[in-house]
């Protein structure tokens, strides 16, 4: 899955409506997942559109990655504009809280445990597990929303992975700061 | 040794979102292209809002539909959009948004408020020999892939002047193939070896119609109520409603009446405001038909009660079976 070379095809408001058609559903669920609410989703989701038209001759063919890099920086901007306030949500609250069939068939002590231990990682390893893990992206359109190189987005996989195997092995500790969707400068 | 598969393998089961059914988009992709130049300051794109804008939209929740496509504006080009209507690559049809998405009222209250405040058409002054109706429908006949996972269609445009003993002429002019979906898009611009030479000068031949005895719709309830065949529920009266307004030119009274037929079919929803395939406004019942996987949409002009579109889905998937679109209706003495 390379990254588009050339001039890009032609981007009329046919174009767009493809695009929006196809991949709304993506950018909510990827709100969704760092957010805890399917309104503020949709409302990511238009705002990533409304930036996808205004720079539509950026948009690449393979747009989905793009895509979410524009979603990861709203949200990036929207928390930086929250910091300090109380009511930040925690990531893993807001991933918890959305977790499908919390009540019953993936209570299992394994699924539990995975979720706990990507709660106390930081937000760049656990943004690198999701964009792997959840949106299937490869290493190189990971590292396109990250906005980093193939290489340095495959050592912070690898990092992660095994942060993510520790804590793991370390459950049930608890972490004494549960992160939140804050973002450093060095992912932006 | 940490990879992808692995990943996406360990974390797979507790991502939270992927059973998660997404809602159909709140707002169409027109109004998020006018969002953005509401508020676009600066950079190479400052849109020229065309006079009449593309409708689209996109959805895909069990319980909303409507379809709408990827509108190019059916009378002229849009000075910013290269290529204008007819690209042979077709268009995805998407759903059309609805004001109201989840749990929808029932469409009766509405519809006979919308009765009782409706207007003059422009045709109400209009007088001549000849009913025209333009129209544009897509869906019939649908050709599928092998394996029956890729659809496309090519819409066609028909233009018709039939006088009250059927007589007239008609026109048809096929354009270009449009898909249900991205994937059936894809699939047939690979496939697809025929494709038809959309904006060839080749006039379209003129079809001369046939005598046949035309009984213009009353306003009487009890008749409007045989002639929608609203015995047989939502669904059925919609296809008629549409097959109606397709053929005739109705009066504001008759347009009026069948607004309150319609009113008491049990099973329509009221979907509120929608933009149409050929951009225009309107308001829109539909009816889901669970047992046959299916949803009709009717949009009618808010204004003058006119019907504006008739369109089926299927609901699971959520994907455009068919749809009209009447673009254009006049009584005139001058064919062609």
């Amino acid at each position: 899955m390379g990254v588009r070379v050339g001039p890009p095809k032609k981007r009329d408001e046919g174009w767009f409506t493809g695009l929006y058609a196809a991949e709304y559903a993506n950018i909510v669920r990827y709100g969704l997942r760092r957010l805890a609410d399917s309104d503020a989703s949709a409302e990511l989701a238009q705002e990533v559109f409304v930036v996808a038209w205004r720079r539509r001759d950026e948009v690449p063919d393979r747009s989905l990655p793009w895509l979410y890099g524009v979603a990861r920086r709203l949200l990036a901007n929207h928390w930086r504009s929250r910091r300090g306030a109380p009511d930040v949500l925690p990531v893993a609250g807001a991933d918890l809280a959305r977790v499908a069939g919390s009540s019953g068939a993936d209570t299992t002590v394994g699924i539990a445990d995975v979720r706990a231990a990507l709660a106390v990682l930081s937000e760049l390893d656990q943004e690198i597990l999701r964009l792997i893990g959840w949106e299937e992206l490869t290493v190189s359109e990971a590292a396109q929303v990250l906005g980093c190189s193939r290489a340095t987005a495959a050592v912070r996989l690898h990092r992660a992975r095994g942060r993510l195997a520790e804590a793991m092995s370390d459950q049930p500790t608890p972490s004494p700061h549960r992160p939140v969707l804050v973002t450093t400068r060095e992912e932006l | 040794m940490f990879g992808a598969e692995r990943t996406r393998t360990l974390l797979g089961p507790v991502d939270p979102a992927r059973t998660v059914a997404v809602a159909p988009p709140p707002v169409s992709a027109g109004e998020l292209i006018d969002r953005a130049g509401a508020t676009e300051t600066v950079g190479p794109h400052r849109r020229v809002r065309p006079t009449r804008r593309l409708v689209l939209t996109a959805g895909t929740l069990a319980a909303a539909v409507g379809a709408v496509a990827v509108l190019q504006p059916f009378d002229r080009s849009s000075p910013d959009v290269p290529g204008g209507a007819g690209s042979t690559a077709g268009s995805v049809l998407v759903p059309v948004s609805y004001q109201f998405v989840a749990d929808p009222p029932e469409a009766g209250p509405q519809l006979r408020a919308l009765a009782g405040a409706i207007g003059d058409a422009e045709y109400d002054h209009l007088r001549g020999r000849y009913m025209y109706h333009h129209t544009k429908v897509w869906g019939d006949p649908v050709m599928t892939s092998a394996d029956g996972r890729h659809h496309v269609a090519f819409a066609g445009e028909t233009k018709a002047w039939q006088a009250a003993d059927g007589t007239g002429s008609q026109i048809n002019t096929q354009l270009e193939p449009q898909y249900p979906d991205r994937e059936s898009r894809d699939y047939w611009q690979r496939n697809l070896d025929s494709r038809p030479a959309v904006g060839t000068s080749a006039a379209p031949a003129m079809i001369p119609l046939p005598p046949t005895e035309l009984r213009p719709p009353s306003a009487d309830p009890s008749a409007l109520r045989g002639l929608l065949k609203v015995e047989y529920g939502p669904g059925a009266a919609s296809k008629e409603v549409s097959a109606l307004y397709a053929q005739f030119v109705i009066p504001r009274a008759t347009r009026a009446a069948i607004l309150r037929v319609l009113a008491e079919v049990p099973g329509f929803r009221w979907r509120g405001r929608v933009t149409d395939r050929a951009g225009r406004n309107g308001v829109a019942v539909t009816f889901d038909d669970r047992e046959n996987d299916a949803q009709s949409l009717l949009i009618f002009d808010p204004t003058t009660g006119e019907l504006l579109a008739h369109e089926r889905l299927t609901l699971s998937p959520v994907r455009i079976s068919a749809y009209q679109v009447i673009l254009g209706t006049a009584w005139t003495d001058r064919v062609g």
